[in-house]
């Protein structure tokens, strides 16, 4: 079914408004008349029209200002002058002032339904861009939104090397705010990415590569800004990579460190081996066995910092269970001092426990807690001097439950302590050489006590000795 | 146990040539320290040892090697290079080869290796060996830069 259409006729001759009324109305449009300027213009403003046929010449508000006012303000709109003018340059005159066609009077019904088809065909075609500029406006729209939603930064430039767009993510990451006229240097992109966008828009090749921008590490992906096949720009994607990056360097690093530390006792060991083997010590028994003692310490502490190594891999792959249980703190502590007897004994340092009460319980996995003990207790004798002491102090505080380990061994300097908690690190001087310790331990003990929701401390007086201090949220 | 034991030996063949060729180790590592003074003056030369890099620059006031052999990490990654340059700005050291021994990984890239004529003056390090270095190969390498 054809559509029904809305025309308005306006001219102040009443027998031209009718004759053209009857005969748009028998085609099926609607049709709305208007005498003069004034009451046309009350009618646009009211109604959507497809078509209007105006007259030039009217009394007051004449066809060539109504023209003006629809083509100011109604846009979908045809204008058709109807005009007794029928000149050429008439003609050109009113296509000037906006109108689309005219029709010149006198004229047939034939030749108005030709004119008004031809106008209508125009109405359809303006409805239709109009429709496309909607919808390409709000796509426009949507792409916009996209890019500024975008967790990667957007940096689009022209052909010049200018940039012409940047996302809020882009302008985040290179720490300024889009401007005209900004240049790809301002922005603090490296030569190497420079060099990437100058190869996108020479040769139109995909690049990636990773480069610093600033304080973070990005990976950058440039390709062409194509317009069909015409390369207008290039387009470079930013991914903050920054974390994976630190995750990355700090694992490599960790390897190498440990690849050093597993190299380190077993070089020793085949260095005493070696020397043995040559037979130069053949002759002295008694030098061959302390080398052989040497490298079996040696090969013992290899052998747990093998054990720290994967216990550490363990519980970074989650591998660990926890069997978190109600304990009573000093009978904990009891019998790990018991457990140290022996080989306290050997160093010649006195084990002691002290505690006010016994009344300390903690919620913790009972591994966890020899884990923070065994080690702060081993260090405090391997630490030690002869005939000292390593004490252990239990007591209740602000909620807590607070254990102090105190030994009366070598103690540190302020810059030998503050990398202590950190993997691989060893207190080295000429006193700790030859004390044998895998650099993880501490770093465990911290890792293991943040885990059980409590903080470590340490002091130290060097000469005089060290305490921890471990505290546990009381049960 | 005490790491201070001392591993000793006599210079048997001190007596017969005027000069006994003198060395100075430097690395954290007492047994390292232990075992190559005792395998280097049953071969033969004078041994000093210094167990930190501060130590061996204590050392070298009063005596003066021959040659030098240098951990490299020690306090830090890099205390054996820095060590090193320290060594050879001094005049009267300049000439003294030093040989790193390094428990380093290279393979990791861990190590920076003196692959140009570049790196090597940076580095002033004659030559870098990874640890364990069999004993043959350290003698050869020592006798190679003193017969220079």
């Amino acid at each position: 079914m054809k559509e029904s259409i809305r025309v308005i006729v306006i001219d102040d001759e009443e027998g031209m408004r009718e004759g053209m009324r009857r005969t748009l109305q028998r085609q099926g449009h609607m049709v709305d008349t208007a005498e003069d300027g004034e009451s046309a213009l009350r009618l646009l403003r009211q109604n959507r029209y497809a078509l209007a046929l105006v007259d030039l010449k009217m009394p007051g508000i004449d066809g060539f200002e109504v023209t003006r006012f629809i083509n100011e303000n109604l846009e979908g709109t045809v204008v058709v002058i109807v005009s007794a003018l029928a000149t050429v340059e008439a003609a050109v005159e009113v296509t000037q002032h906006g109108a689309f066609d005219f029709l010149s009077k006198p004229f047939t019904p034939k030749d108005l339904l030709h004119v008004v088809e031809r106008a209508l065909r125009q109405h359809s075609l303006l409805a239709d861009r109009q429709q496309y500029l909607t919808e390409l406006n709000s796509e426009r729209n949507l792409s916009r939104q996209l890019i500024n939603s975008m967790h990667e930064g957007v940096i689009v430039l022209n052909r010049n090397r200018l940039p012409v767009l940047m996302n809020p993510t882009a302008e985040r990451f290179v720490g300024m705010a889009y401007r005209e006229g900004l240049s790809a240097e301002e922005l603090g992109l490296s030569a190497a990415v420079l060099g990437a966008v100058d190869t996108v828009l020479d040769r139109g090749q995909t690049r990636t590569l990773r480069e610093a921008l600033g304080e973070r590490m990005m990976e950058f992906l440039a390709f062409p800004y194509l317009r069909g096949e015409e390369k207008v720009g290039a387009i470079l994607i930013l991914d903050d990579i920054t974390l994976q990056w630190q995750a990355e360097l700090e694992k490599s690093r960790f390897i190498a460190m440990v690849a050093h530390e597993l190299k380190s006792p077993l070089a020793a060991i085949l260095n005493y081996v070696n020397i043995i083997l040559t037979g130069m010590f053949d002759k002295e028994p008694a030098k061959i066995h302390e080398m052989l003692a040497r490298s079996k310490i040696r090969g013992e502490a290899l052998l747990d910092l093998i054990r720290d190594l994967l216990f550490l891999n363990q519980r970074e792959a989650g591998k660990i269970e926890k069997s978190v249980e109600r304990l009573e703190l000093k009978e904990v502590l009891a019998a790990q001092l018991d457990f140290f007897k022996v080989q306290a004994e050997r160093s010649r340092v006195r084990l002691e426990l002290q505690a006010e009460g016994d009344n300390f319980p903690v919620l913790a996995d009972r591994k966890d807690l020899d884990r923070i003990f065994m080690n702060l207790i081993s260090n405090g004798i391997k630490y030690n001097r002869e005939d000292g002491a390593l004490t252990v102090r239990l007591a209740c505080r602000n909620g807590g439950v607070r254990v102090e380990v105190s030994d009366t061994g070598i103690g540190m300097q302020p810059d030998e302590m503050k990398d202590l908690f950190q993997d691989f690190y060893r207190v080295k001087n000429p006193q700790t050489a030859g004390i044998p310790g895998t650099g993880l331990g501490l770093a465990t003990v911290k890792r293991v006590t943040a885990e059980c929701r409590g903080e470590i401390n340490v002091s130290s007086v060097p000469d005089r000795g060290t305490t921890f201090t471990v505290t546990l949220p009381r049960a | 146990m005490n790491a201070k034991m001392k591993i000793d030996s006599d210079l048997s063949g001190s007596g017969r040539r005027n000069a006994v060729p003198k060395v100075l180790i430097v690395d954290d590592d007492q047994d390292l320290l232990v075992g190559q003074k005792a395998f280097l003056e049953k071969r033969g030369y004078q041994v000093e040892t210094a167990s930190s890099a501060a130590e061996g620059l204590k050392r070298l006031e009063s005596f003066t090697p021959d040659l030098i052999l240098a951990d490299l990490m020690m306090e830090h990654y890099d205390t054996g290079f820095v060590f090193c340059k320290k060594v050879k700005d001094k005049p009267k050291l300049a000439a003294v080869p030093i040989i790193m021994q390094t428990s380093a990984p290279k393979e990791l890239g861990f190590t920076l290796e003196a692959y140009n004529e570049r790196a090597r003056k940076w580095m002033k390090v004659d030559e870098i060996l990874t640890k364990p270095v069999p004993l043959e190969d350290l003698v050869g390498k020592i006798q190679q830069h003193l017969a220079r």
